[in-house]
């Protein structure tokens, strides 16, 4: 199958979108499929050899973060250049309501689209911009795909239509196959936490009151944390600060390791959690999960089979669960490889299974065009 | 001069947002009916695959299901496959078995057909009701399309079938 991608983000960007993008065009070469990926860059950036260049991003603040966005004439001459070079079967974009190649590749293109939907917002530009104009592109969208049951929904109740729900895939081998960081694993108890913790959404200082109650009838136990950021900004007791072993900001692979490292990831989210790729991640190292009660995080940990849950925002609560699983050798392996199991389901693989199903049907809704058939 | 070149800039914006509307409505009732087209397929698909099912299974209620989905009228369809659909659910599916695999796939891409189907129709719809398009009569070479209107027909997945299988 000829597969034309669309990411609205610079590459070199790191972001959730971006990996998606990545991943799931390299599973689908890995799996014989011709695809060509478009996305903003520079001509003389270093690229994968499917990545086609688009130009050079624009920062654009938009819906509260900067986006890097390439829109105008010159972009729209570029995606419909690439459209009709690569005389795609089906064209899949990302992200497509914002101002962006997403955008104007839909506007561009006569086949079948297939768009996904990664963000939970309620609102944005474009859907404040109005409804009408929001239709004028939806309806040239022939089938949705949103990564989360949360994405569904705005897709259902602002949007107006129905989308397919199919999760973020997780690139399982690269997880489960990663060497625990020097010195791990090691005895005593070590609980992970990776990502912005001194965003107060995230939860983490419903982890540290956790730690301060747990830390002090626990000699061995120690907090691994990594994220963008310093430990100046967030308030730690003294025994957690003293206990804490931080990494910083770390790349791809590092992030592997050390959710191989840890004996228990807990993720203490508070809401605004649209899927929770970390927590799939974690499973794919084989690490016993705890995760705060949301919709979202229940689903991935399949109720609490996968993974221990606790109500949201509780640290009490959360102390109790993790002195359970660290008394508990046997428990939390065996969590553990629940968990490796359950995020089997989210191997890109399969994942993209789903996608191509999705494909599929897409190009069936066109094959009967009276259009398409005079063409062929 | 001045109201000359006013009114025949107003008059041509006027001709580009008809003819971009005409076609948008041509569109979206080609798309339409291009994606009913394509949910029949899927489930001739599905009736199919259910009827092997059915001989394997030694299931003669089933069999008929599948019988009556592929020969009813269009005003019994929705009905007729909501009756399959509800046996479907019946089965003990097992994922190893290839006829099961089958109608799994095959419940899951008819309910993707909808899903594509359903949007398109609502899309048509909507433009259908547009006071300029009823005016013009920009429709009158297309029939209202209609929506496909049965109950979800998602069977457990392979994956989950799998979990329970190894949770019992």
């Amino acid at each position: 199958m000829r597969i034309g991608i669309v990411c609205p983000y610079s590459l070199d960007v790191p972001g959730g979108v971006q990996l998606h993008v990545r991943d799931l065009a390299e599973t689908l070469i890995a799996m014989g499929h011709r695809v060509s990926v478009l996305a903003p860059a520079d001509e003389d950036q270093v690229l994968p050899s499917y990545v086609v260049a688009a130009g050079r991003a624009v920062a654009v603040p938009y819906n509260g973060s900067v986006a890097r966005l390439n829109f105008g004439p010159i972009s729209a001459a570029r995606v419909r250049r690439w459209l009709k070079e690569g005389d795609f079967d089906v064209l899949h974009v990302h992200e497509p309501m914002a101002p962006s190649l997403s955008l104007l590749a839909v506007m561009a293109c006569d086949g079948p689209i297939v768009a996904t939907f990664h963000t939970a917002m309620t609102r944005s530009r474009a859907m404040s911009a109005g409804r009408r104009v929001a239709q004028l592109v939806l309806e040239r969208i022939t089938a949705r795909i949103a990564v989360s049951a949360l994405a569904r929904r705005v897709q259902v109740e602002h949007l107006d239509g129905g989308a397919v729900e199919i999760p973020n895939g997780v690139a399982m081998a690269k997880f489960a196959g990663a060497q625990p960081l020097p010195g791990y694993p090691r005895s005593g108890g070590t609980i992970g936490f990776l990502g912005r913790f001194t965003e107060s959404r995230k939860g983490f200082s419903v982890l540290v009151d956790a730690l301060a109650e747990l830390m002090p009838s626990r000699p061995g136990l120690r907090l691994l944390l990594a994220g963008p950021g310093g430990l100046a900004d967030v308030d730690l007791p003294p025994l957690v600060a003293k206990r804490t072993d931080f990494l910083g900001k770390v790349s791809e692979v590092d992030k592997a390791r050390m959710l191989r490292s840890v004996d228990i990831y807990v993720a203490p989210n508070t809401g605004g959690e649209s899927f929770g790729m970390i927590l799939t991640e974690a499973m794919a190292a084989g690490s016993a999960v705890v995760a705060s009660d949301l919709d979202a995080f229940r689903r991935v940990l399949d109720s609490g089979r996968a993974g221990a849950l606790f109500p949201t925002g509780d640290s009490a609560a959360l102390a109790r669960v993790l002195a359970e699983l660290l008394d508990d050798d046997a428990r939390r392996h065996e969590l553990g490889q629940r968990a490796s199991k359950a995020a089997a389901q989210f191997d890109w693989p399969v994942v993209a299974e789903q996608v191509l199903e999705v494909y599929a049907t897409a190009i069936d809704a066109y094959a009967d065009d009276p259009k398409v058939r005079e063409e062929l | 001069m001045g109201w000359l070149v006013g009114v025949v800039a107003v008059v041509a914006l006027l001709g580009f947002y008809l003819t971009f509307t005409a076609k948008r409505v041509d569109r979206l009732h080609a798309r339409a009916a291009s994606a009913g087209r394509a949910l029949d397929a899927q489930l001739v698909r599905r009736a199919a695959t259910s009827a092997v099912l059915a001989e394997e299974h030694g299931e003669p209620d089933l069999y008929a299901a599948a019988r009556g989905a592929l020969d009813a009228r269009v005003e019994d369809r929705e009905a007729a496959e909501n009756d399959l659909t509800r046996l479907l659910r019946k089965q003990e599916l097992d994922s190893s078995e290839a006829s099961d695999v089958a109608v799994i796939a095959a419940s899951r891409r008819v309910a993707l057909a909808r899903q594509v189907h359903t949007d398109f129709v609502r899309d048509a719809l909507a433009v259908r009701s547009r006071p300029l398009v009823r005016a013009l009569r920009m429709t009158r070479r297309h029939g209202a399309p209609a929506y496909f209107d049965i109950d979800d027909p998602t069977l457990p997945s392979v994956t989950q079938v799998t979990s329970r299988a190894t949770r019992d």
